[in-house]
């Protein structure tokens, strides 16, 4: 059977600390929120239901849910810059891109502008044609004149924007649009520029070379488990099957119904925030 | 991902890294080796200093530079993960406001909004000005005007600054941040069991653990080691959060009682009632009544002969003065939490017995009345019986440091005679007892400080500080604006021009710790202490240099130019544990300041109980040691074979757990007879209500309140947030984004939150702009309606409000236009007088609401 890489996120482990979501922003280098853009590939829904003192506050963590069935993919105009990569990740290829945006568009988890469209979390992000990646670190001006730095000092004094940038390469050179799926083309960027659109990409680069995703990696809960759902020996799988799992349908924090299958997402919700 | 083990062995295999797939990936090899999926770069252990947790972290160099975080993978006390604060310190690195240079203040005009005209200098320069103010005041005499406070400090280098510079130079002047946060807390276990510190807690193995007045798993206390634990004890135990406002704990804990702010004694009373009259005491470390029949009945006076105890000392008395009518019933007219729930939370307490953890935090005890409701909270681990016990609480675990040289041999005449003078802080006045380990006198009263330099400005001329920023950490901070403003000569040393900064004559930039300063840094959690490395894990872009260290250096130096050497030939007489060489430069003198602090653990003369390490570059590369596990009823006594006498290990009176403190007793009366009067009026003039016997045992207090009802109806709840680096983080964009897993808070935003009920009665919508009042102070804030507080309550995070720090953490830097309100605006100037500590819980400030 083909693989097809999901996660399980235990929500009684999770405390919402926010350290998944920090952690995926150094490791993918994402700027910062700019024009109704989050940039965060990973992120949260957060809700809160009830009154005083009966009340329900979680937060559940989101990602690109790699769908099976990608509301994002059908959409894109041919030749496809989005497609599933051997392991069943959702993969996003510069090269055929247009620019078109109907994946954000499409994808229930996305929006196209999250400020105008009032959504706590777009996995889909775009970087508009000739708006400058990283302006914080652009920026030339100095609170105190001669005294502090500023942003573009601190990026030329490194040698680097962002500063931070997490450099990856993949192993022995091969980058994933090397495959057949992609047309054997293709640049995968650590830092990504105008005209580029950005969400999870299950840290492939980590992967292929047998890594965890980071934001397992840096979870002090251990809330998440990543692996092959179509292995049933793998972990992802005995905790799917151990526990009644939930998928989320949408950004605006609802679940699947039993009989929906939705997009056939593969981010997995197991127990609950707040014990029953 | 098991499905991956083959191939992940084999690219590490490839990679040259020898890997273990179940144990830690670190080992030696891998740093210098390249992080699988990235270019080469390596992981170097350093240190987080963004709370009091002091996590032993590793930083992922990339070419020379930062690019992640993660936890050291060889810590016990974080499982090796860092919490969500960690990966902050990488945009707190690259600050595009950080310091560059030495500056100097050209506007002598100084206050809030006052722009200082602020020009680069050089270091030379910088260090020639101070210690040309500093040469004076010793020329005239006056050396006692010389004050210095410390804020964020590393646990063994303060010793070259806060520990030494003001003994040598002769000032009694020298304070530390200490008082503001939580030591009030310390009063708990420590007029109970003689110990005046933080607790550790055996979380594995918790079957109940109950959090009272903080939220672990945001702040307070060893944060991943909690978010790492908490999940698996709801599967095997419960969880109790008692906090007037809706935590991240409270939302997933099994019960959470939103107790009315301050009532915390009246709740912890009643737990104690119900656990006394069912029998569920310890009676392994408690005892029982000598005939095995429970005496202790609903208002009914128990003969103390009838009872005897083992490890305890006055449960008897305890119930008699303070327990036998405080009921159930009673406590939840006062704490607003139902009977029903009390009692089933004491039910859950007194059946895990032992093994509940009862982890009290700042909550409970930084409230004018604070020491009390601390010694009640924590007496319920002495009922339970979860003193050292396998689940339950502990006293700190504590590092093999090595201390300095002493530096008594370099102190003159002027110095000595000086030097002993009268602290400003007001400790010791019989009013303010700060009889923090039992020794009246000796607790610091920070926030005291401004109120001093205000009554008497003359008291300080010259004013160094390090890593502070007390015009926006201290309560009532208006003060501090003022008291700053007056300050002749005021040298700061920090990353950012802070509040406080605003004030200076001259900046020095100091380095981020956790990157770029070496030294050596000590805690303690999850059953272990620690030692780890905090060093320059990157080159400085700037021309920042280590506060504690360096730059004391450096003073030395000029000091010794300008006639006084004493200095200079204290810290020039320190020697290389290896070497034996003496240092020539600052940075020699920082390198062997941390190689004297650490040597123990790896020079090799001892055998350690911890980890084995085997020399300074081993200690250097795994960045850490961790000690043995800490063995279960450490402190537990027993009885001599020999002389059938009880020989007991608690630093008590009475050797025992202090139900009814004689320790207290002893230090209350040192207090009263300094001051020639009664413990009553001790008690009195420093504003607790309790006279007689009742001060001897933990007992509950009516909370006190500034700002009557009727002008301030709502009570004010300060919580602090989980991405608050203390204050320093409000400049990281990272901070803005992620404000929002504050449960109830907005990313780039400051909220107050108040109950919808309250909302609507003021005619309050979501998102309006409003001011709160209190007696001392007003912000201006957005309101947020919220069901995680009771209507009368309004609850905002502490963190917002700069009006300096940088472009992202205030609106308008320029300007001086904050970025929402600082808490510390509203609450109110006013102290746990028996520990001296700041209050600033309890529902202590009452506020008004308006729209603005």
């Amino acid at each position: 059977m083909a693989k097809q890489y999901g996660m399980v996120i235990d929500l009684q482990k999770c405390v919402g600390c926010g350290a998944c979501a920090l952690a995926c922003k150094t490791e993918n280098n994402t700027q910062g929120r700019n024009r109704g853009q989050t940039f965060n590939w990973a992120d949260f829904y957060i809700r809160e239901e009830g009154t005083f003192p009966n009340i329900i506050a979680e937060t559940i963590p989101t990602r690109c849910n790699h769908c099976s069935d990608p509301e994002c993919i059908k959409p894109c105009p041919k030749p496809q810059a989005l497609y599933k990569s051997e392991e069943g990740l959702t993969l996003y290829n510069y090269r055929y891109c247009i620019q078109c945006k109907k994946c954000q568009e499409k994808c229930p988890y996305s929006a196209v502008n999250v400020d105008k469209q009032n959504a706590q979390y777009s996995v889909i992000s775009y970087n508009e044609v000739g708006v400058e990646v990283n302006e914080f670190y652009k920026d030339k001006t100095e609170l105190i004149k001669g005294c502090t730095a500023s942003g573009a000092e601190v990026a030329k004094a490194v040698g680097m924007t962002p500063p931070n940038r997490n450099e990856y390469a993949f192993k022995d050179g091969k980058n994933p649009h090397d495959s057949k799926l992609s047309r054997g083309k293709g640049e995968m960027k650590d830092v990504r520029s105008g005209g580029w659109v950005e969400k999870c990409t299950f840290c492939i680069h980590r992967i292929r070379n047998g890594e965890q995703p980071y934001c397992v990696v840096a979870c002090p809960a251990k809330a998440r488990t990543a692996g092959d759902i179509n292995d049933p020996a793998s972990d992802v799988s005995q905790l799917i099957k151990k526990y009644k799992p939930a998928r989320l349908k949408n950004n605006k924090g609802e679940y699947l119904k039993a009989d929906e299958k939705g997009t056939q997402p593969n981010n997995y919700y197991i127990r609950s925030y707040k014990k029953v | 991902m098991k499905i991956n083990r083959r191939d992940f062995l084999k690219a590490s295999l490839a990679a040259g890294v020898i890997v273990t797939l179940d144990g830690p990936l670190f080992n030696a090899l891998t740093f210098a080796a390249a992080e699988g999926g990235a270019k080469p770069g390596a992981w170097v252990p350093s240190t987080c200093q963004g709370c009091t947790a002091w996590c032993p972290v590793e930083f992922f160099v990339q070419g020379g530079r930062i690019a992640k975080v993660r936890g050291n993978q060889l810590s016990k006390a974080n499982n090796g993960y860092c919490c969500p604060r960690g990966h902050l310190m990488i945009q707190q690195a690259y600050d595009p406001d950080r310091i560059k240079v030495p500056m100097k203040r050209t506007n002598h005009v100084k206050g809030r909004g006052v722009d200082p005209k602020f020009v680069p200098i050089t270091w030379d320069e910088a260090l020639d000005a101070i210690a040309d103010k500093m040469m004076e005041l010793r020329k005239n005499n006056e050396p006692e005007k010389l004050m210095y406070m410390r804020g964020r400090y590393s646990p063994t280098s303060t010793e070259l600054l806060y520990g030494t510079l003001p003994k040598i130079y002769g000032t009694p002047n020298y304070f530390s941040h200490s008082a503001l946060c939580a030591e009030a807390e310390k009063m708990g276990p420590g007029y109970t069991q003689g110990f005046f510190g933080y607790r550790d807690y055996d979380l594995a193995k918790t079957t109940c653990l109950v959090i009272w007045g903080a939220d672990p798993l945001s702040s307070n206390r060893q944060v991943p080691n909690a978010i790492n634990k908490f999940g698996d004890i709801l599967d095997h135990g419960s969880i109790i959060t008692i906090d007037p406002r809706l935590s991240t704990a409270a939302a997933k804990a099994t019960e959470w009682l939103p107790i009315k702010p301050g009532e915390d004694g009246a709740l912890a009373a009643a737990l104690g009632h119900v656990l006394l009259t069912e029998g569920m005491w310890s009676k392994d470390f408690v005892g029982d009544f000598k005939d095995g029949k429970n005496l202790f009945k609903t208002g009914a006076t128990v003969d103390e002969n009838a009872f005897v105890e083992k490890q305890t000392h006055g449960l008897v008395k305890y119930w008699n003065i303070e327990l036998k009518d405080k009921t159930p019933a009673w406590a939840a007219k006062i704490t607003l939490i139902p009977e029903e729930q009390i009692i089933r939370a004491a039910h859950m307490m007194g059946k895990s017995g032992s093994k509940t953890a009862v982890w009290m935090g700042p909550g409970v005890a930084m409230t004018p009345r604070g020491t009390y409701a601390a010694m009640a909270v924590y007496a319920l681990n002495g009922i339970l019986g979860s003193v050292e016990t396998e689940g339950g609480v502990f006293q700190s675990s504590s590092a093999p440091v090595e201390a300095f040289p002493k530096p008594d041999k370099f102190i003159d005449e002027l110095a000595k005679h000086h030097g002993h003078g009268k602290k400003i802080d007001g400790r010791g006045a019989k009013d303010m007892p700060a009889m923090m380990k039992a020794k009246p006198g000796s607790g610091v009263i920070t926030n005291n400080v401004a109120n001093a330099l205000l009554k008497n400005p003359e008291s300080i001329k010259v004013f160094l500080s390090t890593w502070s920023n007390f015009v926006f950490s201290g309560t009532g901070s208006q003060r501090w604006e003022k008291a700053m403003e007056k300050i002749p000569f005021f040298v700061h040393m920090v990353t950012n021009a802070a509040e406080m900064t605003q004030y200076a004559d001259i900046v020095l930039p100091a380095t981020f710790g956790p990157v770029e300063k070496l030294s050596i840094i000590t805690n303690m959690a999850n059953l272990h202490g620690h030692m780890s490395i905090q060093q320059p894990v990157i080159k400085p872009l700037w021309q920042v240099k280590a506060e504690e260290t360096e730059v004391m250096w450096l003073l030395a130096e000029k000091l010794k130019t300008k006639g006084f050497a004493n200095l200079y030939d204290y810290y020039a007489s320190f020697e290389d544990p290896e070497s034996k060489k003496k240092p020539t430069t600052a940075a020699e003198f920082a390198l062997i300041a941390a190689k004297i602090s650490s040597q123990k653990v790896w020079d090799g003369k001892e055998k350690m109980k911890g980890d084995q390490i085997a020399g300074w570059e081993d200690f250097r590369k795994k960045g850490i040691y961790n000690t043995e596990t800490y063995k279960y009823k450490k402190h537990w006594g027993k009885e001599n074979s020999e002389t059938k006498k009880f020989e007991g290990k608690f630093k008590t009176e009475t050797t025992k757990f202090e139900f009814y403190s004689e320790t207290m007793k002893k230090a209350l009366g040192e207090h009263a007879k300094k001051h020639n009067t009664t413990i009553d009026d001790i008690l009195k003039v420093s504003g607790y209500e309790a006279q007689g016997e009742l001060a001897f045992v933990p007992h509950y207090e009516s909370p006190k309140r500034h700002g009557s009802q009727a002008e301030y109806p709502f009570t004010f709840i300060d919580h602090k947030s989980r991405l608050n680096r203390e204050g320093r983080s409000q400049n990281t964009p990272w901070y803005q984004e992620f404000k929002k897993v504050d449960v109830g808070d907005k990313s780039w935003d400051d909220v107050a939150k108040i109950n919808p009920i309250d909302a609507k009665k003021l005619g309050i919508k979501n998102g309006d702009t409003i001011r709160l009042t209190s007696t001392t102070g007003s912000i201006v804030t957005k309101a947020r309606l919220w069901e995680g507080v009771r209507p009368g309550t309004v609850a905002k995070c502490y963190g917002q409000g700069h009006w300096a720090y940088g472009r992202v953490a205030a609106k308008d830097y320029a300007k001086a236009k904050p970025r929402g309100g600082n808490n510390n605006e509203l609450l109110v100037d006013d102290y746990d007088r028996l520990s001296g500590a700041t209050a600033r819980n309890g529902g202590f400030t009452g506020v008004k609401i308006e729209k603005a």
